[in-house]
């Protein structure tokens, strides 16, 4: 009798404490998006309740200044690109690392294995130094032979291009690690049977080991889409145009200058987190299933 | 090893193919910058053209002398150590007791729970950011409703005043003071006569009760306003806050999925031999998730010490300064003001070390504590 008010009162500790934390979690979340259709003024009067009157013009206001469009664009290209870029280099190297014998893969995967924790943030300002010197270097070259101006030159800094190839490399140790380990599970009578059948490497990668990686590539990319997607620190740096610029970076805009228009800013932070949170609902699975390998840095 | 080496040359040459990709990128992207970042911290670089451009040399371990003696760094790094312990003590016990109650079935709906408390991990922190400041604000929403409740309070104790009746004499003027906030009566020299007198001026009757409440209200009820993230002591508390708010589903989730791997009869057998919950969780559930619990511990560290987006967005460092951290500190010197890149650099390279550093302490105590478990 005794243990069964034990653990009554325990499993509803249990449930307050879970209760509480969820509360927690998505109490924010609804308030952001029932502020976002409130006037400011009517926020400023009534923080905790419903709007007064249900007003889209919050939206449309913050889409046309924010120029969400342009941002959205932006962060789809990076994401996009970033992720494939990051799964097809990672699959590749994956497979000369798991398959092929060179005594290079020692020293070349543990060096992999060890960018696993070092984090690109701390290494922004060496890394900013070097890709603006780099364009600088090459600026310099085309301006001796005519071509341009040598201030004209961007192969990194703020160019799209430089942006991904930034991203790709800052995704591929963890990616780069998760391809080998799973690559190594597959047969090896298999590669061979390809082998036997006159398949060179290059065929043996697209025919066999590319299909064979559809499941390690979908946990890859439902951990670093969401990175690349929200990633702020390094395009801070390396972009400055506003065209080029990602939904982030516009997110930010709006708690600067903008931040006494409350309506509107309550509405760009819906804007900036409804995508991934679509993302998340869709493949909320795969998430799961990829952070439990333990492959997030938080 | 695996494949036929039918040509040496043919198998090299692929190997590099499929390799070289992928490395000369995470040379351009980690290992340069790091060659970079220790060659420009015992310089005297000052920005412009590294090449061809104004001359500069090794001068040697000024910078870090530098830093040694800057209290804004020593600040930054006693902030990112705050990070860095709720989130090694913080998010990994809590995350670890969630997916145990989860685990356990001690509560039901698990997947729900694990649905909903991941939320924050999937979202932009500089999302996050800005709504935790826009709550943490002096007018925010947690000042919105703490002022919410007070002014209840207060109007409550002033409706019981008024049920008295609206005779402005000494006595209810007394009474008026005695449920007062003492902070709002220090605007008067002297409470009792200058409030009776405020009210007999005001020309209140008992006809407009509503308009009388609502002055006093706003006159005496007590005020909150707490603006956590301008003050001194109490800044790094609402970011530590919301850094374990952010993280600790994350943590959750890791920790459950690797509880299902264990064999649930052992667990099942000791809890018929009369083991509690806790006994299951100290002698089964921990001794097998020693792994997992420090490979969470060595990413939460690298992690933590790089913390810059969401405090960025929060509060960029600042007021003077109170909630830098290490990162932010090194952005700071790099890219606002006058940079100092070999400063910057300095900093760059003391968190790698930091990180190495806090690693490997914490891969030493996973392999003392390992050791008593076996």
């Amino acid at each position: 009798m005794k243990k069964t008010i034990a653990s009554f009162v325990g499993k509803g500790a249990a449930y307050a404490v879970m209760g509480l934390f969820a509360l927690m979690t998505i109490y924010p979340v609804i308030w952001l998006l029932v502020n976002s259709f409130k006037s400011t003024a009517d926020y400023m009067v009534d923080k905790v309740g419903l709007p007064h009157d249900w007003i889209l013009s919050n939206y449309v206001g913050a889409w046309t200044l924010g120029t969400f469009g342009t941002l959205i664009g932006n962060s789809v290209l990076y994401t996009v690109v970033g992720a494939a870029g990051i799964i097809f280099f990672s699959v590749l190297a994956g497979f000369g690392f798991a398959k092929i014998k060179n005594r290079a893969t020692g020293p070349i995967y543990g060096s992999f294995v060890l960018g696993i924790l070092l984090s690109i943030t701390s290494l922004m300002v060496p890394l900013f130094l070097e890709v603006s010197q780099i364009d600088k270097v090459l600026g310099d070259f085309f301006h001796m032979l005519g071509v341009m101006k040598a201030e004209d030159f961007h192969l990194f800094y703020n160019t799209r291009f430089g942006m991904i190839l930034i991203y790709i490399g800052s995704g591929l140790p963890m990616s780069i690690y998760l391809c080998t380990e799973y690559l190594k599970s597959v047969p090896d009578s298999l590669i061979e049977a390809a082998r036997i059948d006159g398949a060179g490497y290059f065929t043996t990668f697209w025919r066999i080991i590319l299909p064979m990686s559809t499941p390690i590539a979908t946990t890859v990319a439902v951990i670093t889409v969401p990175n690349l997607w929200n990633e702020f620190a390094l395009i801070n740096i390396i972009v400055s145009d506003n065209d080029l610029k990602s939904l982030p970076l516009g997110i930010l805009r709006f708690s600067g200058s903008m931040s006494t228009d409350y309506g509107k800013q309550f509405a760009a932070l819906v804007i900036g987190m409804a995508p991934m949170l679509l993302f998340y609902i869709a493949f909320r699975k795969q998430i799961t299933k990829g952070v439990s390998g333990g492959a997030v840095k938080g | 090893m695996v494949l036929p080496l039918r040509n040496k040359a043919e198998t090299s040459r692929a190997y590099w193919a499929f390799v070289t990709p992928a490395f000369v990128l995470y040379l351009l992207v980690f290992a340069f910058p790091i060659v970079l970042s220790v060659v420009l911290s015992l310089s005297n670089y000052n920005g412009g053209k590294m090449f061809g451009g104004e001359p500069w040399t090794i001068v040697g371990f000024q910078q870090f002398e530098k830093l040694a003696g800057d209290p804004n760094f020593w600040l930054a790094l006693k902030n990112n150590l705050y990070i860095v312990l709720i989130s090694v003590f913080g998010q990994i016990p809590l995350g670890f007791l969630l997916a145990y109650l989860i685990y356990r079935k001690i509560v039901k709906w698990g997947e729900g729970w694990q649905a909903i408390l991941y939320i924050p991990a999937i979202i932009s922190v500089i999302v996050l950011g800005i709504m935790w400041k826009l709550v943490f604000a002096s007018n925010g929403l947690l000042a919105d409703m703490m002022n919410g409740m007070e002014t209840n309070a207060f109007t409550a104790a002033l409706n019981h005043v008024l049920a008295g009746g609206f005779n402005v004499t000494d006595d209810f003027v007394r009474q008026l003071v005695s449920i007062a906030d003492p902070k709002a009566l220090q605007t008067f020299a002297n409470p009792i006569p200058d409030l009776k007198d405020l009210i007999l001026t005001g020309g209140y009757d008992a006809a407009h009760l509503d308009i009388f409440r609502h002055d006093m209200v706003n006159l005496l009820a007590p005020k909150w306003t707490p603006d956590f993230l301008s003050q001194q002591d109490v800044a790094m508390i609402p970011i530590m806050f919301v850094t374990l708010w952010c993280w600790t589903g994350m943590y959750l989730i890791l920790f459950h999925a690797n509880m299902q791997k264990i064999d649930s009869q052992i667990i099942e057998a000791a809890r018929i031999d009369g083991a509690t919950e806790f006994q299951v969780m100290k002698n089964i559930i921990v001794p097998n998730l020693s792994g997992v619990i420090a490979n969470a511990a060595i990413l939460c560290i690298a992690g933590s010490l790089n913390t810059f987006a969401l405090i960025w967005a929060m509060t960029e460092g600042g007021p003077m300064n109170v909630t830098q951290v290490l990162a932010i500190y090194m952005y700071q010197n790099a890219f606002i003001g006058a940079p100092n890149f070999p400063l910057a650099n300095a900093v760059s390279l003391s968190i790698v070390a930091f990180s190495f550093v806090l690693i490997g302490v914490t891969l030493f105590i996973e392999r003392k504590m390992g050791g008593k478990v076996e």
